[in-house]
């Protein structure tokens, strides 16, 4: 029953062509490894920085806002290369894999190591629940249009409770002589950051809370709204650079 | 030609091999960056202390000082409305657990008066061994790091040893080295399982070639199989039940959370030290000469106070020229400092030294020479956006009260 289950549609090739092939996947997927391993996190460095880098940064207007919007990227072009050519569903989840990984590794190495910030106050947002539903509404509705308003709504509106688990401890007041801070505050006070002073956090401004104190909802369908305008435009932008013509002269 | 070329990369490989295995270490954290017109001209730092020099992990080291707001404030910078008290070190290497200004509490950034007197005290607790430069500086809003005066610390002990213990409101007292780590990477990897299970699910099958001679031969359907389906239906139900569970759970642990706080702190400053009217001290001209690396500053300076005073020290950019025939010089020259600090060695020279008499006006002329005004990059102001000149003139009586006035002053420099 489980080897049927894991059994694959019939292939075109079988015998050397089939090992040839196969070969040409690995070199491929090793290769958009690395890739999306560089640029995602590049693109997400240049876009979300600092949303992502600090627990003093991660608020509840902000960050749900920002980090959908940029992450929602990558994983739409790469959605229109790999299931318009392939009919591969994963794309999403291999960027944000990707991503993550770059994440992690910067985030240790380069904060945690060098920089000796506790890994605690770096830790990086998890995208992999929104991935997961934007690579599945494509593949059960082939279509651009519903992924882009289902899928792309969705990949927004559970970005901030797939972290709040992570997240939410860190919002535990404190009292610091007088006041109230949150854990994550705190971690901005202590661990001193030489470039990072505290007014340069771009945290709950705005007027979204003129609609009373629940800040984050009205923050997350802005954004789900927002990705699905993102979403179709990264899909063409992936469809437009997924060709040879570029290249038919080599 | 090619032997050249072959010569020349060998250099350059030669080079970048230097540069990679046999780099120097830097000590420097930008504290002559920024323009001498701002370092002079903003934050006037002055009676800067450390409580100790070679503090263990977990010790507290206190840094305190004052600080004054130049009334000169250059055009070409924000007005201090956002600004934030910090310390320069090579990261973490401690941690602040309390920071005073005006004697206030603050965590936060701080919105300063032009004119206004300050003292601050920071405490910090050791947290990595090494040998560290430190300074207070001033992050101000838009303009950049001004840095107050630097000192040598050498932390010593084992690492492991450090701790942060806090207490929240609930009444847990945590440890902020490794709060919440364990959960943070649990769910990572739980999400990293997840999304492995389904890349691993499609990878494992032929990809790119045959996939798409499939679809152009119109068999793409087949491509996605019915299990294929119902595995991704799963996603759809079984994803945002985890989250929004997960979410209810961490709401239901964590009942008293509140957002991220953003006050900006208002500190009034302290009754005037600086430019009291006591003794008042007007520039009258401000001259650089360029070969020599001397200042010559020509002030009138008027004595209303009821004691004679003395020109005790020149102070600008953290660059300190003290008289040397001033009573308590050797005292000055010693207290608090070591090595590092910036004073210049033949001191400040005074055309008429006499004190200055109670009443009396007097038209006084200051030299102060030395390399520091190059190598601390403070001569760079004569090509500044705004070549005027800025710092504290500190006088005394001779029962040792102090008056301190802020001068500015437009710079001529002299080329040769």
């Amino acid at each position: 029953m489980a080897t049927k289950a894991l059994e694959v549609p019939p292939q075109p090739y079988t015998g050397e062509k089939a090992r040839l092939t196969r070969a040409y996947d690995y070199l491929i997927l090793v290769l958009a490894l690395f890739l999306f391993i560089g640029i995602f996190h590049l693109h997400m460095m240049l876009t979300v920085g600092d949303w992502d880098f600090w627990q003093d940064w991660k608020d509840r207007q902000w960050w749900p806002l920002v980090t959908p919007l940029m992450m929602i990227t990558f994983p739409a072009a790469v959605q229109a290369v790999l299931w318009s050519n392939f009919r591969l569903p994963m794309g999403a989840t291999l960027c944000i894999s990707c991503l993550l990984i770059g994440a992690w590794i910067a985030r240790y190495f380069s904060y945690h190591l060098w920089n000796y910030f506790p890994i605690n106050e770096v830790m990086p947002a998890t995208m992999l629940p929104s991935a997961l539903v934007l690579d599945a509404v494509l593949m059960l509705t082939n279509s651009v249009t519903v992924t882009s308003i289902v899928g792309g709504m969705a990949f927004a509106l559970l970005f901030y409770p797939s972290n709040w688990p992570i997240f939410g401890m860190f919002h535990v007041p404190v009292e610091y002589n007088g006041a109230q801070l949150t854990i994550a505050d705190l971690f901005g006070f202590q661990y001193i950051r030489a470039s990072m002073p505290e007014y340069l956090r771009i945290i709950e401004r705005g007027a979204l809370r003129t609609y009373g104190q629940y800040a984050t909802p009205l923050s997350a369908f802005c954004s789900a709204f927002l990705c699905t305008l993102m979403y179709p435009l990264w899909w063409y932008m992936g469809k437009a650079f997924a060709t040879t013509k570029y290249v038919k002269n080599i | 030609m090619t032997k050249t070329m072959m010569h020349l990369l060998g250099i350059f490989c030669l080079g970048l091999f230097g540069l990679t295995f046999a780099p120097n270490a830097v000590y420097a954290h930008g504290e002559k960056s920024l323009e001498p017109f701002i370092r002079m001209r903003t934050i006037q730092w002055y009676d800067v202390r450390w409580s100790q020099d070679k503090p263990r992990v977990n010790d507290e080291l206190v840094i305190t000082g004052k600080f004054h707001v130049a009334e000169d404030w250059p055009r070409a910078v924000p007005k201090p409305d956002a600004s934030y008290l910090n310390v320069s070190s090579p990261g973490p290497v401690f941690v602040r657990t309390e920071r005073y200004v005006n004697g206030q509490a603050t965590a936060g950034s701080a919105a300063l008066k032009l004119g206004g007197d300050y003292d601050f005290k920071i405490v910090l607790k050791a947290r990595l061994p090494g040998r560290y430069h430190i300074h207070p500086f001033f992050n101000l809003h838009d303009a950049g790091a001004v840095m107050g005066p630097g000192h040598w610390i050498e932390v010593t002990g084992v690492p492991a040893a450090f701790t942060n213990p806090v207490k929240t409101l609930n009444g847990d007292v945590i440890d902020m080295e490794t709060y919440g780590l364990a959960n943070g990477i649990g769910w990572h990897a739980f999400w990293f399982a997840l999304a492995a299970a389904w890349l691993l699910w499609w990878v494992r099958r032929p990809l790119f070639i045959p996939r798409n001679k499939m679809l152009q031969s119109g068999q793409g359907d087949a491509l996605v199989t019915p299990l294929d389906r119902a595995i991704a239906a799963g996603i759809l139900v079984v994803v945002p039940l985890v989250v929004f569970g997960a979410q209810a759970m961490t709401d239901s642990q964590y009942l008293n959370t509140i957002p991220l706080q953003t006050a900006l702190d208002q500190i009034e400053p302290l009754a005037p030290v600086v430019n009291t009217g006591l003794v008042q001290v007007k520039v009258q001209r401000a001259e650089y000469d360029v070969p020599s690396r001397s200042m010559t500053i020509v002030t009138q300076i008027r004595n209303s106070s009821d004691q004679p005073v003395q020109i005790r020290e020149f102070a600008s950019g953290n660059v300190r020229f003290i008289n040397l025939a001033s009573h308590q010089a050797n005292q000055d020259a010693n207290q608090g400092i070591d090595d590092d600090t910036l004073v210049a060695p033949q001191g400040l020279s005074i055309d008429s030294p006499a004190p200055i008499k109670a009443g009396e006006s007097r038209i006084v002329r200051l030299t102060g020479t030395d390399a520091l005004w190059a190598t601390q990059r403070l001569d760079g102001l004569i090509r500044d956006t705004d070549s005027r000149l800025g710092g504290l003139l500190f006088l005394i009586d001779a029962t040792s009260n102090r008056y301190i006035a802020s001068i500015s002053s437009a710079v001529i420099p002299k080329f040769d």
